[in-house]
Parts: structure tokens; sequence; C-alpha cells
């Protein structure tokens, strides 16, 4: 069953339709991909899920029923805008924050060491916030989101800000996090993160979902049309298949290529020319499939 | 309406203002700053209007005043008897600084009158010392004239000082009215001062959560309302206790109150001579120490708390709309007017308790700390009257929770736009 079930969620601002008719699903231990161009209803529809505000039609359903002040605390939220108390201690923010998820003062003082031990704040415990640095606050901020242990992980734009070693840590553990049975909600722009990370994806724009489901099923559904080359020797059967129209020259460096293959090429047909033809010692013949910036762009552009 | 999650946040707004170090510092040097401030102001006056010893020159054309002025002078300003003709230049030259003229005229002709002359103001102080010196001359030669007998003449004499007793239901109270007036003043700017400083501290606070946008984080555990009556109850015990450790400096300070006041009064001035102790000085001139009845605070501090958390929901809704202190200023105009209002009757209230206009302030919630404050120090006022104010207020203070959590739950995720008086009203028309 899903963790998490949008139906039909619908906001409107003015005349403004922020999310129209939004619905999607999240499942436990799986990381879900919210994607979309600036200003597509991400944020809308992800504060609609954190109950800070309701939608004007459809609903939302956490574990079945209606998001309210009780599926608050099952869930972590992450703002893509960080903010904390400037003035308070890191440890005092922290027990605070996780107070008012409905952790106890007992449980939250040996969360809050392990986590400022992992994420290396240990020493700054008894500092001031304002005293860390913007990617000290930054992981500070992830510490607070899932000190309650939330059923519901929503993250937006976990990365920005943090050095590739602290990236790499902060992936190691959203990892552990969706082993463990998190559901995790991962909003980005980041495409290669999205990549790397999500099982599952769902891609809005203008308020609506454009394009859902599993990763691997979104990019089978589009056409491996990029071909990678590598081979050695002389290869008038290349200069041929270059000369024929079915591929273009995407990138070279020395005897590696991508083309791209025309709508009617056949791929198959160009890998026997290729193997026929003489002096050919062939490297790499891959049909690359498609990024999800390509998929990206491809969407949001039809949808503009 | 106050739920766990509501008194987290109410103990942490409290305990982290009050460990502050700033907090303890202004909490325990404040009423020092206060009296401090208030010395300087009456010593600057003190010695830059009438510290100064003047020579004050007397020109006297009826021959039969002069002797009895200067018998009656009693001053720190040194009265000399000058010639007419030289005067006028003497005092151009700075040798005197002024000179009085009494014209032969004015012992029949109570039309003409005395003259002062000075180069500069002079200053009334100056001016009323002479007037009362002259007519007790004139009178003291009027009545000689007259050959009027030592027993009619200690008749005239003779004053009376009222001595003003406040009657209360506990029984009689001897004190002036002109110190409970004061006490009255006192207290209505106390609660004016109160509202407005730690009404302002919860607007800070609503600014800093907004403009560091922690307030996203919070409104994902908790609702608007518990967040603003958190913050608002969280500030509200900081402002009591702080007033508690101050109540409690000046209750310890009141004990020495007679000393530093009569510090402040010239004995000459009461008639009274140079060596009365501190007790004799207050009560010639009219003062005893007003004694205020515990029932009196208790309303003055539940006042305070209805007026505080009346207004402090409202500056709590003009800060979340803003990302800056700056932009708070325009919207602050309709919450700060009430308050301005209500001190600006404090006077008119003071003189008559009992006045429409002092009940119709009473009533109203957004005026009736400062104007019931004026009143309970100033007169007695029939319980009805007090718990239907205090009803009212409290009816005022469920009113401005609603209006303030309604902007704050609007306002809060807004950004980058700025909010205006009119796009308040707004909100609430389309909703």
């Amino acid at each position: 069953m899903a963790v998490l079930e949008v139906r039909r969620a619908t906001k409107r601002y003015g005349r403004i339709t922020a999310a129209a008719a939004v619905s999607f699903k999240a499942h436990p231990g799986r990381i879900l991909g919210f994607l979309g161009p600036n200003g597509a209803g991400k944020t809308t529809t992800i504060r609609m899920i954190a109950h800070i505000t309701a939608p004007d039609e459809g609903e939302v359903l956490f574990e079945g029923r209606p998001v309210g002040a009780w599926s608050q605390q099952q869930m972590g939220y992450l703002p893509e805008e960080r903010g904390l108390y400037k003035k308070l201690k890191v440890a005092e923010q922290l027990r605070y924050l996780a107070q008012l998820k409905g952790v106890s003062a007992a449980d939250s003082q040996s969360r809050i060491t392990y986590w400022l031990d992992r994420m290396g704040l240990a020493k700054w415990a008894t500092s001031k916030t304002q005293d860390l640095s913007k990617g000290m606050q930054q992981k500070m901020q992830f510490i607070a989101t899932v000190l309650a242990e939330p059923r519901l992980l929503i993250l937006d734009e976990p990365f920005s800000g943090l050095d590739p070693v602290n990236s790499e840590l902060l992936r190691t553990i959203i990892a552990e996090l969706k082993n463990k049975g998190c559901t995790i909600l991962f909003a980005s722009h980041r495409m290669e993160q999205v990549e790397q990370l999500c099982d599952d994806i769902c891609l809005v724009a203008k308020g609506k979902v454009v394009l859902g489901g599993s990763l691997r099923d979104v990019k089978r559904r589009y056409r491996r049309d990029k071909l990678a080359l590598e081979f050695e020797g002389e290869a008038p059967g290349f200069r041929d298949i270059m000369m024929s129209g079915a591929v273009k020259l995407l990138e070279h460096k020395d005897e590696k290529y991508v083309l791209k293959l025309s709508s009617d090429a056949d791929a198959m047909a160009i890998l026997d020319h290729l193997r026929a033809s003489p002096g050919v010692n062939l490297l790499r013949f891959e049909l690359l499939e498609p990024t999800m910036t390509e998929i990206f762009i491809k969407t949001v552009g039809a949808a503009a | 309406m106050l739920n766990r999650k509501t008194l987290i946040i109410v103990k942490s707004e409290f305990m982290r203002r009050v460990t502050s170090k700033k907090f303890i510092i202004l909490t325990l040097l404040g009423p020092l700053l206060f009296v401090v401030f208030m010395s300087s102001v009456v010593l600057i006056g003190a010695t830059t209007l009438d510290g100064d010893s003047r020579t004050i020159a007397l020109v006297d054309e009826t021959g039969v005043l002069s002797d009895r002025v200067q018998a009656l002078w009693t001053s720190r300003h040194t009265l000399v008897e000058a010639d007419a003709g030289t005067v006028r230049q003497d005092v151009m030259d700075g040798r005197y600084d002024g000179y009085v003229l009494l014209p032969a005229a004015m012992i029949d002709d109570p039309s003409i009158r005395p003259q002062y002359f000075a180069g500069e103001g002079g200053g009334m102080s100056i001016e009323g010392m002479l007037e009362r010196r002259v007519e007790r001359a004139l009178e003291d030669y009027l009545l000689a004239r007259q050959n009027v007998s030592p027993t009619v003449r200690e008749i005239l004499d003779r004053s009376v000082n009222v001595e003003a007793v406040r009657l209360s239901s506990e029984g009689e109270e001897a004190g002036s009215t002109m110190s409970y007036s004061a006490i009255g003043f006192m207290m209505g700017m106390l609660m004016y001062i109160a509202m407005l400083i730690y009404g302002t501290v919860v607007m800070y606070g609503a600014i800093e959560e907004k403009s560091t946008r922690v307030v996203e984080v919070m409104v994902s555990s908790v609702r608007p309302l518990d967040l603003l009556m958190g913050k608002v109850l969280g500030i509200g015990g900081m402002g009591v206790l702080q007033m508690f450790i101050w109540a409690l400096m000046i209750f310890a300070v009141l004990t020495f109150s007679g000393t530093v006041a009569s510090f402040f009064m010239d004995p000459a001035a009461l008639d009274a001579s140079t060596t009365a102790s501190s007790d004799d000085l207050l009560s010639a001139a009219g003062i005893s120490m007003p004694s205020l009845s515990p029932v009196f605070f208790l309303w003055f501090v539940l006042y305070f708390l209805g007026g505080y958390l009346l207004y402090s929901g409202l500056f709590a809704a003009v800060g979340i709309l803003v990302e800056s202190p700056q932009d708070a200023q325009s919207l602050m105009i309709p919450v700060i007017l009430p308050i301005v209002l209500s001190i600006m009757f404090i006077g008119p209230v003071n003189d008559s308790p009992h006045s429409t206009l002092s009940v119709v302030l009473s009533m109203v919630p957004l005026t009736s700390p400062v104007a019931m404050s004026v009143r309970m120090a100033v007169t007695n006022l029939p319980w009805w009257e007090i718990l239907l104010s205090f009803s009212l207020l409290f009816g005022g203070f469920l009113g401005s929770m609603l209006l303030s959590s309604k902007i704050y739950r609007i306002g809060l995720l807004m950004y980058g736009k700025k909010v205006t008086l009119a796009d308040v009203v707004r909100w609430f028309r389309y909703s």
C-alpha cells in the first residue's frame, strides 16, 4: 500500500492555479523523485502533503487517512529555503524541534548525540547556530528533519550547498533510511542526482503531473536514440554511415564517438555494416538510454 | 487553546529570553538606568534654570515697600536697592540680572502694576516669588496704615492646608490627591510602556521567524495558532517575571523614597526650616506617600496581561507580514494608534475618573488597560465596572487572536511581496 497518496489535489491562489488535480503515490522503502521546472507547483504540493496548506479540492492521504496534525508527527520536512533560529544553541535547537515532533526529552538526547557525531558536528553541540558555516547549518537542518524518525521524509534540494564529501555522506544516509523502510520524497532540479537516487519519478509542469512511474519504466518509454562507438583502425564503413544521413555526430574524442540516430535509422543495420567493413576493430557499440535531463527537457518542453 | 505543543513553544520562547545576557542586564540595570535618567533630567533642569543665583535690583518709588519686601526676602537670589536713574543701564551692563519697579501709584490704585525688567526671560519662578513678596509687603503696609490690631493681622495671616483623605471600603486613608494623581499618571504610563515594549518584542520574534524562514519548519510541526500563542505567552511570561523583579526592587527602594524625594525639594519654597527632616518636608509639601493595596497591583498585572495579549497578537500579525523591521513601520500604525490614543487621555481620566469619557475608555478593550490603571490608582471603582471592563478586555483578546491567527496563517509563507494594509483587508473580504 502506498504510504502517501495525493488525489487530484488542487490549490489556487487568487486566479493562479498552483496545483491542478495533482495525483501520485509514494511507496515505503522507495525514493520518489519529485521534479519540475521552477514554478511548476512542487512547493505548493509539498506544503499540502506536510499539512501546511490545505488543498482547495482533492485530498492528500497518509497511510490511508487524510493528512492532519497527526500526520505531521510522522513526516520530516526539509524545505528548500532552509531556516533555523540563529541564536539558539545547536543541541538545544535540535531538542526543541524534535520535541515539537513528539520525541521525548530522553529519546531526543541520545538521537542528537548520534546524529551530531555522524554528521561531524559533535563539537558544535553547544555553539550558537549562527556560528556554524552554511554547510554545517545544512547538515544540522537535515538532522532536525530526521530526528523524529519520520515514516515519510520530504527533502527539497537536500544537496544544495554541500561539498562533494558531505554530499556523499548525505547520499549514504538517505540510502540507509530508504533501506530501513522510510518513504522518501526527493524534490530536485539536479537530474544526475535524481538518476542516481530515485526509484520512481513524478514530473510536474504548470501545476500538472506530466510524467510518472518507476524510473526504469519511464526511461523505457523513450527510444534509445543515441549510439556510443569506439573502434581502432581505418573505418571506411564508418564514413559510409556518416554519409548516409542516418546519424548525426554529437561528440567526438580520439576514436570515441557519440552519434544521434535519426528517427528512421536502424541501429542493428549500422552494427552489421561496421562489422562487415574490413580493417575495423570494434571496441564498443552501445545504444545509450535517454538521460533524465533529456526526458525532462523533452517533456517539459512539450507541456509548455 | 493550550495544547502540549503550545506549552513546548511557550517554554522555549520564555527560557531562551530569560537566560539571555541581554535580559539579565536589562532587568537588573533597567531601574537604575531609569532613575539615573529621571534624576539627570531633574538635575539638569534645576541647574540650568534656577541653579544660578541672580542679583535683582529694587527701585521703590513708593518709599514704604522696600524694607518690607527685603524683610520677607528668603531666596538664593539677592535683592538690592538701586537708583532709578542708572538701574536700566546697570542691567544692560550686566551688573544686575534684572530690576523691579514699584510705582508710587500702586499703593492706592490696584490697576497700577509693579514691573519686572530683565535682559533674559527671567523665569516664572522669579516673577512668582516677587509677586508673593510684594503682595505681602503691600498688604502689610495697607493694614498698618489703617491701624489694624495685631490680633486681626494674625487672623489674616492664618492659612489653611486641606488634608486629602481617600475614602475606601477598607476605611480612611490619608494622602493627598496630588500624590494619587501622580501615581495614576505613573501607572498609566507604565502600562503603556509595558504593552508597547513587550508587544514589540513579539513583533521582532515574528519577523525573525519569517526572515530566517524557520517558520516553514515550525508550521510543518505545529499549527500557526499554536506558534502564535506560544510566542505571545512565552514573551508575556518574560514580561511578568521582569516586572515582578522590578516591583521587588521598587518596594526595596520605596523604604528610602522620602529621603530621595526631599533631596529634590527646596525647603525655603515650602516655608520650612532648612534643617527640617525629610518627613517634615514631605508633610509640609502636603505629600504623604500613598499606599496602594495589593489588590490594585493584582489588577494592574491582570490588565497588563489582558492588554499585552490583545496587542501582542496584533504586533505578531504585523511581524509575520514583513521580512525586516523597516517594512513594519507603516503596518504598525493601526496597532500603535489606539495605544497612543489611550495615553493622550491619561490627563483627562486622571482629573475626572468618573466622567463619561473615562468610563467609555475603560470599556473599550484597546484603551481599557491604560485607562483602568489610572482610574484604579486615583479612585475606587464599583466592582461591576471592573468586572465588565475586564470581561470586555478578555473578549477583545479573543477577537484579536482570531484576527491575528488568520493574518499569521496567510502571511507566514508570503515572501518577496510587500504586503500592504489594503492586501490584509482584501484577505478578509474574500474569505
